[in-house]
């Protein structure tokens, strides 16, 4: 109890203060990439002075090439493993894929229509492979949960590895080298490896460019998503496998281009860096450094090399570094951090203080609430539910439930404990496909559909519990909700209506009450047809409720989105309710205007119980 | 082939234990252990170097290895038992694979890059027999896998169903808190598990047809074809993980006899998993429950 008291008062406190955890826009030296940005600067300078100075050695640009391939894989795992939260072990497994091809197409002149060109057609061509072999092992594993992908996976690597090995790469086995791009010279001298360096430079950065600009679309913000919860994710229309598999997809296309760009470098494939023993190490390096941040990847790229340089100079077992790694693995693993991670959080700890005090000098304007009347609605049937059941074994959840929700309205569904409210809402949006009766929106038939297709289609809901990804920010979050279909001035309006956080403000920094206001906003901006809210004030204080109150009688006005609200308070309920529907052990007991149902005397007993009627 | 198929009999029992521990890992711990090979070998490498250097019995040697193997598991047991109690089975495993690295890279060093394979400790036949011109042989280490499979099997069974420490067992899989609000020492049962999963594996290895080759990464990637076999019982039966592991055994001995696919025959355990995570996904499945 106490501790309940004590989450309101957190809450309330918070609510108080609007803006208080608000952010502006993060300047450019502490936006995340700022590291990368200034690595990948240093790096082409460095290697331009290089170039100009003729210093480095032949050496050198061989190893600076191998930094920036690794980055790239890195960079392809981090969105699999890092965002996505899944484990994949065939990394240098779709390289090898991607090699395979290129060195093959060059090798025999297969498609070299584009000239100095060809050899990125070549590139292209491995990358569709790679990509078609994360689809092949992907598709399967990915419907399911749990260590699926990682079984498959490593399967791969393995299988793979001996195919690779037995068949062989085709220039070795002949004794031949393939060409370089733009006639840059096939010799290992250090002006030819220096060219090649600064190609695979650019090729190298334009790839971490395209990853980070994936992973702050809307297709980064679901793989976040994804790896807090799936259900999340499917109700706000996206659809998991096609999430999870797109970013599978993105890492394989990474681990292809990488495979090019080694062919690049080397122009003979070698099968021993492609095993799966080398797959392992990169995932393992992967979450050490956490290499979904760009930086981090460069980092993890410079260790990768950096670590068996010093190791072959001191004459120690190469195999050093990867026990390293494996303690470092098993660290980072067990405590769910990485180096990245508690680089920025330290970073962010000394930025906080100030950035508080800078905000608090801009209060937020207080939002007048303007008082309207309980919405009446057009009378249209929106959302019509026939004779809805939902059978869990022997036990009967809903049984010939019929709800019909009028467009403009706000209507409570009211119950006691167990009664089967959120099993309706789980029946309405698909959740529970195998119930019966049927579900309508606006004349569209939904019932059998999917979830995703349900919240895409105009009926959204919320949870009952958190299911706001603490990895992304409220306007992030806000943007892949809507589907990105909101635009920046809409997302701030419905964020200042609900009094929630700014745009830029982490997820990670706001409390559970404060995160489902921001659900309920979200899914408002999302302006489907029908929102179902599930217990959106929990955790809120009586006078909150209130504010809450006000605001969701101007929602079907103000924003066209129809309400159906699951709440237990119903001083909240009598207050925006025009039409009230009381479940009870899975069947309706009363269903019509506030009035009568809220004076039903069998609404009442289910309520407070036979005695206190007495 | 009929001799080719009926030898890969004993590497199917093989493959079947590892997935037979696989899916009870999974299911008492909630773990898919990737470590599980690696850590048998480690216990089977430090037991043969003994056998080199020390010149000890072969049998004592098995027993420092089980020692050693049970030992290892244990800690990477407790680690997760200690730091993820509450975490999702594709976190609690994904330790598993960072300790996989560094037991393959720690026997690279310890053990050096060259080293002599394992020698089953029964090397002769208890019986043979000849269908149609083709004399097929019945090893001492299949009988041995065989009966260990059944007792691993029977005595799990048993212990989980009929015994008192079978429900504390079965009650911390299943809802570790709750286990622990009444009085179940959740941690020592979950480490308990792992050490007898790591010396099993190390019995296991012991026996080890061998015909399986054995570099520190094959090696310990043999729990690829262990995993295959437990997802032939979706890691939940493990009946089906030792039927699971006699296939993939059978047909990797069957295509190992046609000259054409012989390379390929690992392939095998990859269509199978393939296969059977299709089969596994009739149903939708969501992270959570509501």
């Amino acid at each position: 109890m106490s501790l309940a008291n004590s989450t309101k008062k957190k809450a309330a406190a918070q609510s108080s203060q609007p803006g208080a955890r608000s952010f502006v826009k993060p300047s450019f030296i502490h936006s995340p990439w700022a590291p990368a940005i200034l690595g990948v600067a240093f790096v082409i300078v460095a290697i331009l002075v290089g170039l100009l100075l003729g210093t480095v050695t032949d050496f050198g640009y061989t190893r600076m090439a191998q930094i920036l391939i690794m980055m790239v894989l890195l960079l392809g795992l981090g969105v699999v493993t890092g965002t996505a939260g899944m484990i994949a072990l065939c990394q240098l497994s779709f390289a090898a894929a991607g090699a395979l091809v290129v060195e093959y197409m060059a090798l025999y002149h297969i498609g070299d229509y584009f000239g100095q060109w060809s050899f990125f057609f070549y590139m292209i061509c491995g990358t569709l492979v790679a990509m078609v072999m994360g689809l092949i092992v992907g598709l399967p594993a990915l419907r399911l949960r749990g260590v699926n992908l990682a079984v498959v996976t490593l399967s791969l690597a393995f299988v793979f590895d001996i195919t690779i090995v037995g068949i062989g790469f085709p220039a070795q086995k002949t004794g031949k080298f393939i060409d370089r791009p733009f006639g840059i010279a096939g010799s290992n001298d250090a002006s030819a490896l220096g060219a090649t360096a600064l190609v695979i430079l650019v090729i190298a950065a334009a790839i971490a460019v395209g990853v980070v600009y994936l992973q702050r679309s809307r297709w980064g913000s679901s793989w976040k998503m994804v790896a807090f919860s799936e259900r999340g994710t499917a109700s706000a229309g996206m659809n998991v496998q096609v999430a999870k598999l797109s970013a599978f997809i993105v890492s394989a296309a990474a681990g292809g281009l990488a495979g090019g760009l080694f062919e690049m470098i080397f122009r003979q494939g070698v099968t021993t860096i492609y095993g799966p023993y080398a797959s392992l190490v990169i995932y393992v390096l992967s979450a050490v450094v956490g290499s979904y941040l760009v930086d981090m990847a460069f980092f993890g790229g410079i260790l990768s090399v950096i670590i068996p340089f010093i190791l072959t100079r001191l004459s120690w077992p190469l195999y050093i570094g990867d026990m390293l790694f494996g303690v470092l693995g098993i660290q980072a693993l067990t405590t769910g951090s990485n180096l990245g991670e508690d680089i920025r959080r330290g970073i962010r700890k000394r930025g906080r203080a100030a950035k508080l005090e800078a905000i608090a000098d801009v209060p937020r304007e207080a939002i007048k609430i303007a008082t309207v009347p309980i919405p009446k609605g057009t009378g249209k049937p929106l959302l019509v539910v026939k004779d809805l059941g939902v059978q869990f074994g022997a036990v009967s959840a809903n049984a010939n439930v019929n709800v019909t929700v009028s467009e403009g309205t706000i209507l409570g569904l009211i119950g006691p404990n167990g009664a089967g409210k959120s099993t309706f809402i789980d029946a309405v949006t698909g959740f529970l496909p195998h119930h019966t009766g049927s579900v309508e929106i606006d004349g569209l038939a939904i019932d059998k559909k999917s979830p995703s297709f349900i919240a895409r289609n105009g009926v959204r809901r919320t949870y009952q519990q958190d299911r706001v990804p603490s990895t992304l920010t409220v306007g992030a979050y806000v943007r892949f909700v809507t589907g990105g279909k909101a635009t920046r001035a809409e997302i701030d309006e419905v964020l200042d209506f609900f009094e929630c956080p700014t745009y830029y403000s982490p997820l990670s920094l706001v409390d559970v009450g404060t995160k489902r206001l921001i659900e309920v906003a979200a899914g408002v901006a999302a302006k489907p047809k029908v929102l179902l809210l599930d217990e959106p004030a929990a955790g809120l204080d009586h006078e909150q409720h209130i504010a809450f109150g006000e605001r969701l009688r101007q929602v079907p006005t103000k924003y066209g989105v129809t309400l159906l609200i699951i709440e237990h308070d119903l001083d909240l309920v009598r207050s925006v309710c025009s039409e009230i529907t009381v479940l009870n052990f899975g069947e309706v007991l009363a269903s019509g205007s506030q009035e009568a149902v809220l004076s039903n005397p069998e609404v009442l007993k289910a309520y407070m119980g036979e005695t206190e009627m007495l | 082939m009929l001799l080719n198929t009926f030898a890969g009999l004993t590497p199917g029992v093989f493959y079947g234990i590892i997935g037979i521990l696989l899916t009870l890992m999974a299911q008492l711990t909630r773990t898919v252990n990737f470590s599980q090979m690696g850590v048998g070998m480690f216990g089977g490498y430090v037991g043969m170097t003994m056998i080199q250097k020390l010149k000890i019995d072969m049998w004592l040697a098995a027993l420092v290895g089980l020692v050693i193997a049970a030992v290892l598991s244990g800690i990477i047991g407790w680690i997760i038992a200690t730091w993820l109690p509450n975490a999702q089975i594709a976190t609690r495993s994904a330790v598993t694979v960072a300790a996989l690295l560094l037991i393959v890279a720690t026997s690279s060093v310890l053990f050096g890059a060259n080293h002599s394979n394992f020698k089953p400790l029964l090397q002769n036949n208890v019986a043979e027999f000849n269908v149609g011109d083709v004399k097929l042989f019945v090893s001492q280490n299949f009988v041995v896998l065989l009966v260990l499979a059944l007792v691993i099997l029977i005595g799990s069974s048993l212990l989980l169903k009929r015994t008192m420490f079978g429900v504390r067992l079965r009650a911390i899989s299943d809802r570790q808190a709750a286990a622990e609000l009444i009085g179940v020492n959740v941690k020592v049962l979950n480490v308990g598990v792992w050490v007898v999963s790591g010396a099993l594996i190390s019995i296991t290895i012991s026996f080890m047809p061998a015909s399986i080759s054995n570099d520190y990464i094959s090696f310990s990637l043999l729990v690829i074809a262990g995993s295959a076999a437990a997802l032939v019982g979706a890691f939940k039966n493990p009946w089906l993980a030792l039927l699971g592991g006699v296939l993939i055994g059978v047909l990797q001995g069957f295509v190992s006899a046609l000259p054409a696919l012989a390379a390929y025959k690992e392939w095998v355990t990859f269509i199978l998993i393939l296969v059977f995570l299709l089969w596994n996904q009739r149903k939708e499945v969501w992270d959570v429950a509501r």
